[in-house]
Formats: structure tokens, sequence, C-alpha cells
């Protein structure tokens, strides 16, 4: 048995038969009225397949939450957990969250009910009502028993493919005909399949998190906001590098596209909105719960050295008001790209000088602001700049150095 | 423990057979005698191979293993006259964090990834030609046996998966297909893979190392099953009874 699937196949043969599976029924939007819970509260594993897979989770677990990844701010994991506690329908008690400091945007639900946000997700959204959006999503996959429903279509599919695979084999060989290539279709034909019931759920998880998102308060609109800010970033991040967002071939994608995600959101709101009702998006809660951890999550984004997405991000996050530590680091942006043909440190010493003018701006944005005024030759005005730093910031690493630059 | 283990399986030859595979220390000398060994709570896993190929993991078999697995361990650290203890969970040891232990699981699992790597999968690296085995797990491994006054620590591995009566249907298929012509007749699943990591906690210094592989390329046949107290006894001989001194310490041995 031949089981490589190669790029000829890919390429060739499959394309009449990728067009006959992604036809009819594929693209129908999933009412958020039709996804009800499969679980109450209180679940636990039934049949032998889940409770191996919970067993391994339980492990999964321990792992996670002893990871040296996550994030331990109690204050920030109350709320975190206060928060999947109201949009996490009947399972909300059950379910635990943890946060990575990872910069991505991204969040996964586990088979047991546990889901790890990144903390990147945190930073790109503007409030409660937008992480509530992704967290009711991830909750839906747990209600609705995603994980262990698509390991059984991937037994199930795997199953059939061998099967009808020795058995065309085996038939071929009788008959005398060589059924490598057939097998080859029937393969791949197995694996799209796979892919389209993976992106199925994701719809399943879209609209029933609509549902519980609104049930919970919220403004159900919240979510296709948070894919609205996404595509964007998608596209500048691929601007700034001189290139175009990847508009994955649908047919092979795990998640249906960002765009049409985006636009059955909307379609989806609308109907759960109710009409005339004044919806609060907690953004003053959201900004209390994550000041702390803001600064560093900046700091994470700007690092990735990825220009376009951190300026939209920022930009984004400004929509709601510019303030020092946004300006400081959109100084950052520049001054780490560093690019000499395209001026980046004109756009860095901007940056700085705008921030400083902010009663919010962090100590380093004095500091820079005063490395920038030093190196257009306006010395008083760095000094001064310098002073302020050593003012907000007198134990500094690099404190004996500035105090040095003031005093020369 | 997924990435260690098909770097290590991949490194075997596919042959149906039972196959072990250690390295040492250069200097490494069998621990006898009066030595105290902390065994690391031991990892074991199984599964069932569905008709597809992929192996779901099976709860009540786990369970079963472990169990037997672990006393198979405790008849058969007594039978070497040392003074073993056997963490049953990362609790078990009393005065100790169960954190602590955590991290120096994960610590060995990157160590044990990077010993797969380099010593099994083939991706030999030149600063480590002819040392034997040249890893170590640092201060924290030392720091652990300093506060509880082991001298070795055990990490283990263990994993049994058993072909689905769905799968060795399509066995049966792929061999019956040879007499018209469509010959499958190693359509293979289920195997038992396993590896043993003894550190010195003296140096922080992983002294020895043991992978053992049994697998078959025919669905349903096997050799050795780890839910019974038999199997799990073999699999403990497999990983620990074969412990050979490191190449300096045979050197002068065979000199003397």
């Amino acid at each position: 048995m031949n089981a490589q699937l190669s790029r000829r196949t890919l390429l060739g043969g499959a394309g009449a038969m990728a067009a006959a599976l992604s036809a009819g029924a594929a693209n129908a939007r999933i009412l958020p009225k039709d996804m009800d819970p499969l679980i109450g509260p209180g679940y636990r594993a039934v049949d032998q397949d889940e409770k191996g897979l919970w067993q391994l989770m339980d492990r999964v677990e321990e792992e996670v939450s002893g990871s040296n990844l996550m994030i331990k701010d109690e204050g920030l994991k109350n709320y975190l957990r206060d928060l999947i506690g109201n949009v996490g329908g009947p399972a909300a008690k059950d379910m635990r969250i943890y946060l990575a400091r990872i910069p991505e945007f991204n969040a996964m639900m586990f088979p047991t009910g546990f889901t790890v946000v990144f903390s990147g997700l945190l930073l790109r959204m503007r409030n409660e009502a937008q992480l509530a959006g992704v967290i009711a999503h991830e909750s839906a996959h747990f209600l609705r028993k995603h994980q262990i429903r698509q390991w059984r279509d991937m037994r199930r599919k795997t199953d059939i493919f061998s099967f009808l695979a020795m058995g065309a084999g085996v038939a071929g060989g009788a008959a005398g005909i060589y059924a490598g290539d057939l097998i080859q279709l029937a393969q791949f034909g197995t694996i799209l399949s796979l892919l389209k019931y993976n992106r199925t759920l994701e719809a399943e998880a879209d609209a029933m998190g609509l549902r519980l998102l609104a049930e919970a308060g919220y403004d159900p609109m919240a979510m296709s906001e948070t894919w609205e800010q996404l595509i964007g970033e998608l596209d500048m991040s691929a601007k700034y590098r001189r290139k175009h967002r990847d508009r994955d071939f649908s047919l092979f994608s795990t998640h249906p596209t960002p765009d049409s995600r985006m636009a059955d959101l909307k379609i989806s709101a609308a109907e759960v909105r109710q009409p005339g009702k004044t919806y609060d998006a907690y953004r003053d809660r959201y900004l209390a719960a994550l000041a702390d951890l803001r600064p560093t999550l900046l700091d994470d984004q700007v690092k990735l050295n990825d220009p376009g997405a951190s300026q939209y991000i920022i930009d984004t996050l400004a929509r709601d008001g510019w303030n020092g530590l946004l300006r400081f680091h959109e100084g950052e942006i520049w001054r780490l790209r560093n690019s000499q043909a395209k001026d980046d440190e004109t756009r860095a010493a901007q940056g700085y000088a705008a921030a400083v003018m902010y009663a919010d701006a962090p100590p380093d944005a004095w500091r820079w602001h005063g490395v920038m005024l030093l190196k257009q030759g306006r010395a008083a005005e760095a000094r001064a700049a310098f002073t302020r730093y050593l003012q907000m910031s007198p134990n500094a690493p690099d404190a004996a150095l500035v105090r040095q630059m003031v005093a020369s | 423990m997924r990435r260690v283990m098909l770097a290590l399986m991949a490194s075997v030859a596919l042959a149906g057979c039972v196959q072990q595979r250690q390295y040492a220390d250069v200097e490494f000398t069998p621990p006898q005698g009066d030595y105290k060994l902390l065994v690391m709570r031991p990892d074991v896993s199984v599964g069932s191979v569905t008709t597809g190929g992929m192996v779901e993991p099976r709860a009540d078999w786990t369970e079963q293993a472990r169990a037997n697995f672990l006393s198979a361990l405790r008849a058969q650290q007594a039978s070497r006259g040392g003074n073993a203890f056997i963490m049953e969970r990362r609790d078990s040891l009393a005065g100790i964090d169960p954190d602590t232990i955590a991290e120096l699981d994960r610590l060995h699992y990157a160590v044990a990834s990077s010993i797969a790597l380099h010593r099994y999968s083939g991706d030999y690296l030149p600063t480590k030609r002819n040392k034997g085995l040249d890893w170590t797990l640092g201060e924290d491994a030392v720091a652990l046996g300093q506060k509880t006054g082991y001298d070795y620590a055990l990490f283990l591995y263990a994993e049994d998966s058993f072909a689905s009566t769905g799968r060795v249907a399509l066995q049966v298929l792929g061999v019956a297909g040879c007499f018209v012509g469509f010959c499958a007749p190693n359509v293979g699943g289920g195997g038992q893979f396993g590896y043993a990591s003894l550190v010195d906690l003296h140096t922080g210094e992983v002294v020895w190392f043991n992978v053992s592989q049994a697998s078959s390329q025919i669905a349903g046949i096997k050799f050795g099953d780890i839910r019974t107290p038999e199997g799990a006894a073999q699999m403990v001989d497999r990983l620990l009874a074969r412990m050979k001194p490191g190449r300096n310490v045979r050197r002068r041995e065979s000199a003397r």
C-alpha cells in the first residue's frame, strides 16, 4: 500500500474530486438558535474513547498549568475565571482558563474543558466584550463536544479509507488493474473531508459563541469586530513586508477564512441582537484588569519586529484614545526596525516626543526622548528629559550612565 | 513525550522484533550495593490502534498497566538490593514541592529529546563523538540530591498499544490479497516502546540511557502486554535488566 500523498496527485487528478466535495452543502451559515449545548453542568467523560482522551488531557493540563509560560497574576486570573464563568453556558463553573505569555492572536479549548488564552489576544482586544466573544467561542467547543466529535469523525473516515483502499487494492489485484492512483485520490478525499469537518465545527463554535455572548448581556457584534481587526492586522503586516496577505485556499484550511467568518458573524449578530438595547462593552473594567500587564504585552509585540502588525494594533487600541504608553511603543516600533532609508529614527523620535506629552508616559519614554534630542543637538532639552527620567526611575539599571550624560 | 517517542521510534528499524539500545557515560558503573535510588513518577500509557492506524488512548488499560508496571518495578528493585523509592505521584516525596519535581521532569524531557535526536535519530554531533553519553540536568538535579540524600534518579517512560479488531481484519485482508496479486502483509499496528534514563544526583549527569522497542509488522501479533503482571515485568526487564558499564570502565576491566 502506498500511503504517500504526492504533489502530482494534489495538483492533477484531485481537482474534480475536490470540486465534487466542496459543492453542495458546503458553506451554509449555521444559525445561533440551532446551537444548543450538548452537555450540562458537571459533565464527565462517558464513553470509552472519551475517557481515554480525558485521561490523556488531564496529564496535558498538569503540564500546562505548571508551565512557566503561564502568567501567574492572581487578579488577572480571577478576572478571566469570572469572564468564562459568565459566558460559559451550563459548563461555566467547570471550565478552567490559563493565560500563556505568547505574543500571538490565539486561544484554544481542550477536550476536558480547560482553555489556554495567549497574551497576544489580550493585547489586541479593545474591551471586555471582544475578549468575552473569543472566550465564548472557545466555551462553545466544549459545550458542543467538538474534540471528541472530531476524533470520532477522523477515526471513522480513516477506518473507511483503510478498508476501501485495501479492498480496492485486492479487487484491483484480482482483476489485474493497478489501483494506486484511485487509492491516492480516495486518500486525498479523506483528508479534505477531515478539514471540512473541522471548518464546520469552527463555524458551529462561532454561532454558539455568539449566542452565549448575547445571553451574557454583551453586544454580539463584538465578535465580528474582532475578526475585522484581525483581517486589518494581517493586511497591514503583509503590506509592510511588501507581500499580500496569505489567503489560504479554503479547501485546505482547518478554519474558515477570516473574511467569511466575519461576514457570517455580522449576519448572525444582527439576528440575536435585541433592537433598541444599549450594550456596554465594559472597556474600563477591561483596562483596569489588564493595567499591570499591558506594558509587557506591548513590549512583547513590538519585539516581534513586525512593524505593520504592531502599528496596526497600536492604531486600533488608539481608536479609544491615545495615551503615553501607546505613543511610546509606537516610537519603539520604528526605533527597533531602524531603517535609515525610511528614516525610522525620525518616526521614533516623533513617537517619544508625543508620548512625553501624556501624564502616563513611562520612564523609558523620557529616556529615549532625551537620547533623540541629544542626537538632534538639543542638549539642554535632552538634559531636562534625562532628569525627568531619573526622577521617575532613580534605580534604573542605567541610572549612573544617564546621570553622567546629564552632568557632561 | 510524543516528540521523543516519534524521534526514537523512527530511529529503530521497522522490522518486527524486540530491540534495545543503550548508551552510557564512559565512566559509568552500574549502581550496586548500598545506593539510594529515586524513581520519578513513571509515565505509562496504553492505547488501541484503530482500523485507520490511529492510536486511541484507553483509560482503563492505562491504569491497569501503570499499576502492574509499578509493582514489577518494585519487585525488580528489591532483587537488586538497592534502596529504591518509587514516586507514584509528583507529591509523594515528603518535604519536596511537587512543582520542583515537575520542573525536573520537564527539564529531563528536554534533555531526553536531545539525546533522542543526537543519539538515536542519526543527527550525530561531532562534539559528542566517542563521549558515550554526555548530557546533564545540571544544578537542579544536584540540588534535589543534596536535599533528599538520593544518589540516583531514574526517569521511565512506557507505552503499549494493541490492534483493534478492525485493524486485525484489515491485516487479514492484506494477507489475503497476496493470493490475488495485491500483497500488503505489513499493515502493522500495536507495539511497545519505552525508555529509561538514569541521572547521577551527585553530578547531575545523565549517566545511562536505554530505549526498548517491541513491535511487529503484522497487526495482531504482539511481543508482550504491559497490561498483565508478566508483561509489565518483561517491560521492566527490557528497560533495566542489562545495564552495561561505560566504555572506559569496560576497557579497564578487559585490560586487567
